[in-house]
């Protein structure tokens, strides 16, 4: 999955030059609270709804006054990611710089923005149901033939499989969450088993010994 | 006195000798029905017309479902979720269908007219059902059908879901209405088909606060889940005022299911009843129209809806099972012939007090959801 599926192209942006409550006004009405900052046609910074809630706090040693220019606040210079980028690149780079979104540019010209609640939107898209469907949980090695098996079992019953997510266990086994398109899961929970693969869920159809 | 109905017909949505959703769960239950004393004929109804069934169902859908039943060649079936594990293409599988779509119909219709206020549908349920696609042994959706007749002459329906398995082809019908409150009590999406059902899933428009899903984690048991049931149901309804209250009776929350992991026991499902029946009392002036749906242990799934037809005609739970109908049906049940109505006490489960606890705080936060939707 890439940034340019994910991100939001219709990127609202300010110049420099604007006041602290224009911006803020923005990002009230779109209901976003991320906003690049563009100075001729080029990206300057980021200035977000809680560099605004800083600056002006009455809290601060020097607090901005509301007529003060996002060019004094904003953050600089400016994390970006590329359309082709994969998201858990983009994911990365967030975690990493401790922000909550990446203008995207191509060739130097801004064609999007990604946030944290895009990357969410996309975990949710991977690990969700996007057809009805079950859910078995394998323990299994993580060997290529394991994968044979499973896959092979359910075209041999020609049950579809909606999403298969794996994760690593602490012990080096892999996790394998496999949501198959239909209610009865007893027939492939069976074959399974019989090929040597381990069901941890549900336990009722957990292999016997 | 309530009306049941039943038609024979039913048998004719049998999607397969080893498929769970079998017929022979309403006809075994019709008959221990009747040994338990209960003195109704079943009134039999038509199979619904095709333009009935697409007063909910997309046409080009529909058309195909009809086609393959009556054994001819259509092109890219897939796309409708037929032809699959769970919906087999099976040759009169579109007039059975509609044969349970046309009992559920002519309950809401007698409901409508008033000659009825409590019926029994025995059989129906198929709540997965989508407008284009069949889904979970489901192909069309008598619920839905049913239940806009009744909005198109103007009821409120309050439609509550006991099967194991979220309604999600019945919500989806009825997202944005403002006619329809959809409630579902299931085991929870993350575990269980069809993956949806979640609590902020709550409607959309003029239906927002009006679906309402209770999602439970695996292995809860009956005492957790009526909480659960008694948290929210006086509540939704008081806020909805519903003319019309529609139950899908599905039976596979019991123990013994073997396509669910819900922990109720016959006894729980009488209380269960009992509750639908007051609410019914109280919201509806009685009217109370169900059906059945989903359970696929032979034993517990005649036993608890033979246990719902007692409670709906009012009459005692026996403490046996009638000898006539274990002897009648023995080699069906191959599983043994339950001697007792009633389940035996189970064993509470390791992680019941966790188990309460999580159920206890999903009651709570769909009703703090849905707070500032009713006002």
């Amino acid at each position: 999955m890439f940034v340019e599926e994910v991100m939001h192209r219709d990127v609202v942006t300010v110049s420099p030059a604007v006041a602290l409550t224009e911006a803020y006004h923005l990002m009230q009405t779109g209901g976003f609270r991320h906003l690049p900052v563009m100075d001729g046609g080029r990206l300057v910074g980021v200035v977000t709804d809680r560099d605004l809630r800083l600056a002006t706090s009455q809290l601060a040693d020097r607090p901005f006054s509301p007529e003060a220019r996002v060019g004094d606040v904003m953050s600089a210079p400016v994390s970006t990611a590329y359309p082709r980028d994969p998201v858990e690149l983009a994911a990365r780079t967030m975690r990493d710089a401790r922000i909550g979104c990446l203008p995207v540019e191509e060739d130097e010209t801004l064609v999007g923005i990604v946030t944290v609640t895009d990357l969410i939107d996309a975990f949710l898209a991977v690990t969700g149901a996007r057809r009805p469907s079950g859910r078995l949980e394998l323990q299994i090695q993580g060997r290529p033939e394991e994968f044979a098996t499973l896959t092979r079992v359910f075209a041999e019953l020609d049950i579809s499989i909606a999403s298969i997510l794996t994760t690593q266990e602490p012990d080096g086994r892999t996790r394998v969450i496999v949501r198959p398109e239909t209610i009865d899961l007893r027939e492939v929970s069976r074959r399974l088993c019989s090929e040597g693969l381990e069901i941890v869920w549900p336990p009722p159809l957990a292999c016997q010994p | 006195m309530p009306t049941l109905i039943y038609g024979p017909g039913y048998r004719h949505y049998d999607l397969g000798e080893r498929h769970p959703f079998s017929p022979i769960r309403a006809e075994l239950t019709l008959d221990l029905i009747r040994e338990v004393g209960i003195d109704a004929v079943p009134l039999v109804p038509e199979p619904a017309t095709v333009d009935e069934v697409c007063t909910i169902h997309d046409p080009e859908y529909v058309a195909t479902v009809e086609a393959l039943s009556e054994g001819r060649e259509v092109p890219d079936f897939e796309r409708f979720g037929l032809g699959t594990a769970d919906d087999p293409i099976v040759p009169g599988m579109g007039e059975g269908a509609r044969q349970l779509v046309g009992g559920t119909l002519i309950g809401a219709r007698r409901i409508l007219s008033g000659v009825d206020d409590r019926v029994l549908q025995l059989g129906g349920g198929l709540h997965h059902a989508k407008r284009a696609s069949a889904a979970g042994f489901c192909v069309y959706n008598d619920l839905s059908i049913a239940i806009q007749e009744m909005v198109d002459a103007g009821m409120y329906v309050a439609y509550v879901d006991i099967d194991a398995h979220h309604c999600d082809g019945v919500q989806e019908t009825f997202y944005s209405s403002e006619q329809v409150m959809t409630v579902s009590l299931h085991e929870s999406p993350e575990f269980l088909f069809p993956g949806t059902g979640w609590v902020h899933d709550l409607g959309r428009g003029m239906g927002r606060g009006q679906h309402l899903n209770l999602p439970l984690d695996p292995f809860t048991d009956g005492d957790s889940y009526l909480a659960t049931f008694d948290a929210v149901m006086g509540p939704a309804l008081s806020w909805f005022r519903p003319d019309v209250l529609v139950v899908q009776a599905g039976a596979d929350g019991h123990a013994s299911d073997p396509l669910a992991d819900l922990m109720l026991t016959s006894r729980d499902y009488e209380t269960i009843f009992r509750r639908l029946v007051d609410l019914a009392g109280r919201h509806t002036k009685g009217r109370l129209l169900v059906t059945l749906g989903g359970g696929y242990s032979l034993d517990a799934v005649t036993r608890v809806w033979a246990i719902l037809g007692l409670v709906l005609w009012d009459l005692p739970v026996p403490d046996t099972v009638p000898e006539a109908w274990r002897r009648r049906w023995s080699q069906v049940l191959v599983d043994g012939a339950p001697e007792a109505m009633h389940d035996a006490p189970i064993k509470p489960v390791a992680l019941r007090h966790e188990i309460e606890t999580h159920n206890r705080q999903t009651a709570t936060r769909l009703l703090d959801a849905v707070a500032p939707l009713w006002l």
